[in-house]
């Protein structure tokens, strides 16, 4: 099932560019934009089938057998992570329709936006680091391109740049990684490396603390755990909102994957990766959360916000309980509609105003009354209001914290959580409460499609928040695979 | 006859390192980004080489001709934007490029 979803993205990188020549000859408007939101609907059928089958039997390996287990292994942690790319993937590109209408390069545009969706699909479901670095390059080199796509202005240009230089380092130092790995195991498959880090011995070499090191440095890089984070705040408010919101929803969620799954492969050694996992995890929350208070652009706000966040699921790894591990999937999955519906309001007040500044804003939302209702949803979910899909997860993170009596860290956790209170909640005072002054006097709603990728993102937020036992039930199934070592390698290796 | 390689390897990641700090100008700032990514390569390639005696191992070498090839698109889309930046800014001269606080 996992190669029809590939294969299903990966024929509409091939056949987007020449629907979107059709549509430009025969000027049918539209056609390229209702095309590829088809394209990245399509999956989702596949989806489903996986989710069922992987339900029953656990973990599919495709192609079955292969020249060096060179292969793709989906387990739950990977379906898990597959199901909140697939929402914004097509939530942004709905959204797209109006937000890009006066941009040109629209062909490529959508072209590098399945792409990326492809690369992150595949990243969470390669069973082996040659494919996992394949497609770990598909998803790095098209987000370079969409984040710097507006090029003719001087800011997408150089976070692209900046963007682009430290990915790529973290690219590079990763790849050290994985070759050291190899030097020592002589296998780049995943099951193959977890069978041989079960010897003890291996936790004091030198070379294996190395190679944990630069993993974590690649990882972290696009995870953008704090030290290496200072790309994010700049590429992630510059890039167009549609693949903002792609990038801060679900693509730094692909190093946390790693992370996650390195973690667990190297169970053995956990002792090292917890610890130094949990002091990066509180130092991310505090730079993103005290950062995040003092910026004047929502969008750079926004951004902060994220890495904070990528904190607190950062922490919920590292304590390394399944429910821990499920509960920080489940906010995996929660921040990504959230942040998704933030930054695509964020995103409509831009392109109603053109202005990005907060005390340009004030008041918009009482003027774009849609766009502002939603974005309020979005604020005060994130912000966990219970009712709402951050409450819950970011319960199941403190409770998890509790349980190992882990009581200063659950503290500082919730400190993190009121101090990011403060934050979303100015922020929707001053764009629905205050009196709307100047130009926002003039703003019109946002166009029919921008409210619909909204919607369905909204949708999500409250149906997770009202019901959430559906999701924590795969979230709980997707935190005990993660740790069941065994029953991930016995159908790779033993097959 | 490892270690020679592998002191290599870690002097073309000093030198990748050195590059970034030190220059200014974005086309040597690229450069080092292709000597970070070939400090990798040549790690990879060692490894498969020198990991079991007798015979050398193809995994590692077909690692790094994707690394290569993945190279060769970062650097396309990182000359890409140098021209971008030429154009926008006027100059190709790193330390312009300071607008931004993130």
């Amino acid at each position: 099932m996992i190669e029809l979803i590939l294969w299903a993205l990966a024929f509409g990188c091939c056949t987007i560019p020449m629907v979107g020549w059709v549509s430009d000859k025969l000027g049918v408007k539209h056609l390229r934009e209702w095309y590829s939101s088809l394209v990245l609907a399509l999956p989702f059928i596949p989806y489903i089938l996986l989710l069922r089958l992987i339900s029953r039997i656990g973990v599919i390996v495709y192609p079955a057998s292969s020249l060096f287990h060179s292969i793709l292994a989906v387990d739950m942690v990977s379906a898990f992570f597959i199901l909140p790319i697939l929402l914004v993937g097509l939530a942004s590109s709905i959204y797209s329709a109006s937000y890009m209408d006066h941009d040109t390069g629209l062909n490529s545009y959508y072209t590098l936006l399945s792409a990326m969706i492809l690369g992150m699909v595949g990243v969470v479901s390669a069973g082996d680091f040659f494919t996992f670095f394949l497609f770990w390059e598909i998803m790095s080199i098209s987000s370079y391109a969409l984040v710097a796509f507006r090029k003719d202005r001087w800011e997408p240009v150089e976070a692209g740049f900046k963007y682009l230089v430290m990915s790529s380092a973290g690219s590079a130092l990763m790849l050290s990684g994985i070759a050291i790995i190899y030097g020592i195991v002589g296998t780049l498959n995943f099951a193959g490396i977890a069978l041989a880090t079960r010897t003890p011995t291996l936790a004091s070499d030198p070379w294996i603390i190395l190679a944990i090191s630069l993993l974590i440095v690649g990882f972290g890089i696009k995870a953008a755990i704090a030290p290496m984070h200072t790309w994010l705040p700049d590429a992630h408010p510059a890039a167009p909102s549609p693949i903002s919101s792609l990038l801060s929803g679900v693509m730094i969620k692909t190093g946390i994957y790693g992370l996650l799954r390195f973690y667990i492969l190297f169970q053995t050694l956990h002792v090292y990766w917890g610890f130094i996992l949990s002091i990066l995890a509180f130092l991310t929350m505090f730079i993103g959360n005290l950062t995040a208070m003092f910026q004047t652009d929502i969008k750079r706000l926004l951004a902060y916000s994220s890495i904070a966040q990528v904190g607190y699921i950062t922490f919920a790894l590292s304590i390394g309980t399944v429910q821990s591990i499920s509960a920080g999937l489940l906010h995996v999955f929660n921040h990504a509609m959230m942040k998704g519906l933030l930054f695509m309001a964020a995103g409509a007040f831009y392109h109603a105003t053109g202005s990005r500044d907060i005390s340009v804003l004030e008041g918009i939302g009482r003027r774009m009354r849609v766009t502002g209702i939603l974005l309020s949803i979005g604020l005060l979910a994130i912000a966990g209001m219970p009712g709402l899909n951050g409450f819950v997860s970011e319960l199941l993170i403190v409770s998890a914290a509790i349980q190992r009596e882990l009581y200063i860290q659950a503290t500082l956790t919730i400190l993190n959580f009121v101090i990011s209170v403060a934050y979303y909640l100015r922020l929707l005072q001053r764009i629905m409460l205050r009196e709307p002054k100047g130009e926002v006097l003039k703003v019109e709603e946002a166009p029919a499609t921008m409210i619909a990728g909204m919607v369905i993102l909204t949708s999500l937020c409250i149906f997770v928040g009202v019901y959430p036992s559906m999701l924590i039930s795969i979230s709980e199934a997707a935190g005990r695979a993660a740790l069941d070592i065994g029953s991930y390698i016995a159908p790779i290796l033993g097959g | 006859m490892l270690e020679p390689i592998l002191l290599c390897s870690v002097a073309l990641i000093a030198v990748a390192l050195y590059g970034f700090y030190s220059k200014r100008h974005i086309i040597k700032m690229i450069i080092s980004m292709e000597i970070l990514i070939n400090a990798a390569n040549l790690l990879i390639v060692t490894f498969g080489a020198y990991r079991a005696p007798g015979y050398v191992e193809l995994l590692p070498q077909s690692l790094a001709i994707l690394s290569i090839s993945s190279a060769g698109g970062v650097t396309a889309v990182a000359l890409a934007l140098m021209l971008a930046v030429y154009k926008v800014y006027g100059t190709v001269d790193v330390r312009k490029l300071r607008r931004l606080r993130g």
